[in-house]
């Protein structure tokens, strides 16, 4: 009954996850990662993919939403003097300097936003499909 | 499904005024062929009514609205067909309470 | 006769989609109530396998002379009715780790509808019955 409530089911799950990632982002602005070989590098921004989810196609082509993966950005990190820190390259023409995440604040503060009115609108979506089978009872009087 | 509306509300007055000399029963045989096929009918639609409940709740792929609107056509067309048995036992009972 | 005039509506059926549907809410509630606890594993009542006997149910019980009528005290103990009660005590259990609260949510509102609609069609089923009996339209 009502395939229109799993699609929007599964965009309220997708959002979610979207949301889980900015907070990610926001939460380590400033944080080292271990990488692939072990060294510590800075942080890389996550962001999700999104695809259309066949195994929630209804016969008319309304299809469900799924998150395919959740990539890590590859972007240059941000540099700061600091001969001193631990962390300092040691050679090279990056002598002395730390590598920082170079996370856009302004653009995961929008993304979130964009992912919470989603979410409520999902919601909204999912309101209005009870609604129509709660009122097509009334066929019954 | 055919709809209720091939039956008149009526018993047809044609062939008796056309044949005056006719015996009284023809119209009253064409009445009752009539009522038999309404009332057939009404046990369709109640099968298919019923059919098209099971079908739903067995995980069939029928739409909840269709299945109302069934439930409900089969509703209203029995509760005509028992409004007419009312009436006609009624007319029954008048004519039975004429003095003579 | 009285507990075969039940036999040729839907009654019977709807019965049994309540019950399934009342105890598939409570499975559904205490998952999300154990939304938060480590370890928990998600339960709920299979209901592909409710569908599937209901569906024998009710073709052994139009091939059957015997009355087919709900309720727990007064079916006959051959009735086919009673087989489909046991598919509500099998809960399957999924291997999720993290339980989403908007799936648990949802299955629970569809649910709800189900449970609605079998409600109203049975009230609606008794009350034709009722005009039948009283012969008032």
């Amino acid at each position: 009954m009502l395939p229109a409530l799993d699609i929007s089911t599964s965009a309220l799950v997708a959002q979610r996850i979207r949301l889980d990632a900015v907070s990610s982002n926001l939460a380590n602005l400033n944080s080292l990662e271990r990488d692939a070989s072990g060294n510590m590098q800075p942080y890389q921004s996550r962001y999700v993919i999104f695809q259309t989810d066949e195994a929630l196609e209804t016969k008319q082509g309304a299809v469900g939403v799924k998150v395919a993966s959740v990539q890590t950005e590859q972007i240059e990190p941000l540099y700061r003097w600091q001969p001193s820190h631990p962390y300092a390259i040691k050679d090279g023409p990056k002598k002395g300097y730390v590598a920082y995440p170079n996370v856009n604040m302004t653009a995961e503060m929008v993304d979130a936003l964009v992912a919470t009115r989603a979410y409520e609108a999902n919601i909204g979506a999912m309101e209005l499909s009870k609604n129509m089978a709660q009122q097509s009872l009334r066929i019954l009087g | 499904m055919t709809p209720i509306t091939g039956l008149p509300l009526t018993p047809p007055q044609a062939p008796a005024l056309a044949n005056p000399l006719a015996p009284a029963n023809a119209g009253g045989q064409q009445f009752k062929n009539i009522l038999l096929e309404a009332l057939n009918q009404v046990n369709t639609m109640q099968g298919q009514a019923n059919e098209a409940v099971q079908q739903l709740v067995t995980g069939g792929d029928v739409n909840p609205a269709e299945v109302l609107t069934t439930l409900q056509k089969a509703d209203i067309s029995f509760r005509m067909m028992l409004q007419i048995r009312n009436k006609l036992v009624q007319a029954y009972e008048e004519v039975n309470n004429i003095r003579i | 006769m009285l507990s075969g005039l039940f036999n040729s509506t839907t009654i019977p059926a709807l019965g049994e989609v309540l019950n399934f549907a009342q105890a598939r809410h409570t499975v559904l509630a205490g998952n999300i109530a154990n939304v938060n606890t480590p370890g928990y594993r998600l339960r709920d009542l299979s209901q592909t396998e409710f569908q599937q006997r209901l569906k024998e149910a009710i073709t052994a019980s139009r091939t059957s002379a015997q009355a087919v009528s709900p309720g727990l005290a007064y079916s006959e103990p051959g009735d086919p009715m009673r087989q489909v009660r046991s598919s509500l005590e099998n809960l399957v259990y999924h291997d999720n780790t993290n339980i989403d609260l908007e799936k648990q949510v949802a299955e629970m509102t569809k649910n709800h509808l189900l449970h609605n609609f079998a409600l109203t069609v049975m009230t609606d089923q008794f009350q034709l019955l009722q005009s039948a009996i009283s012969e008032r339209v």
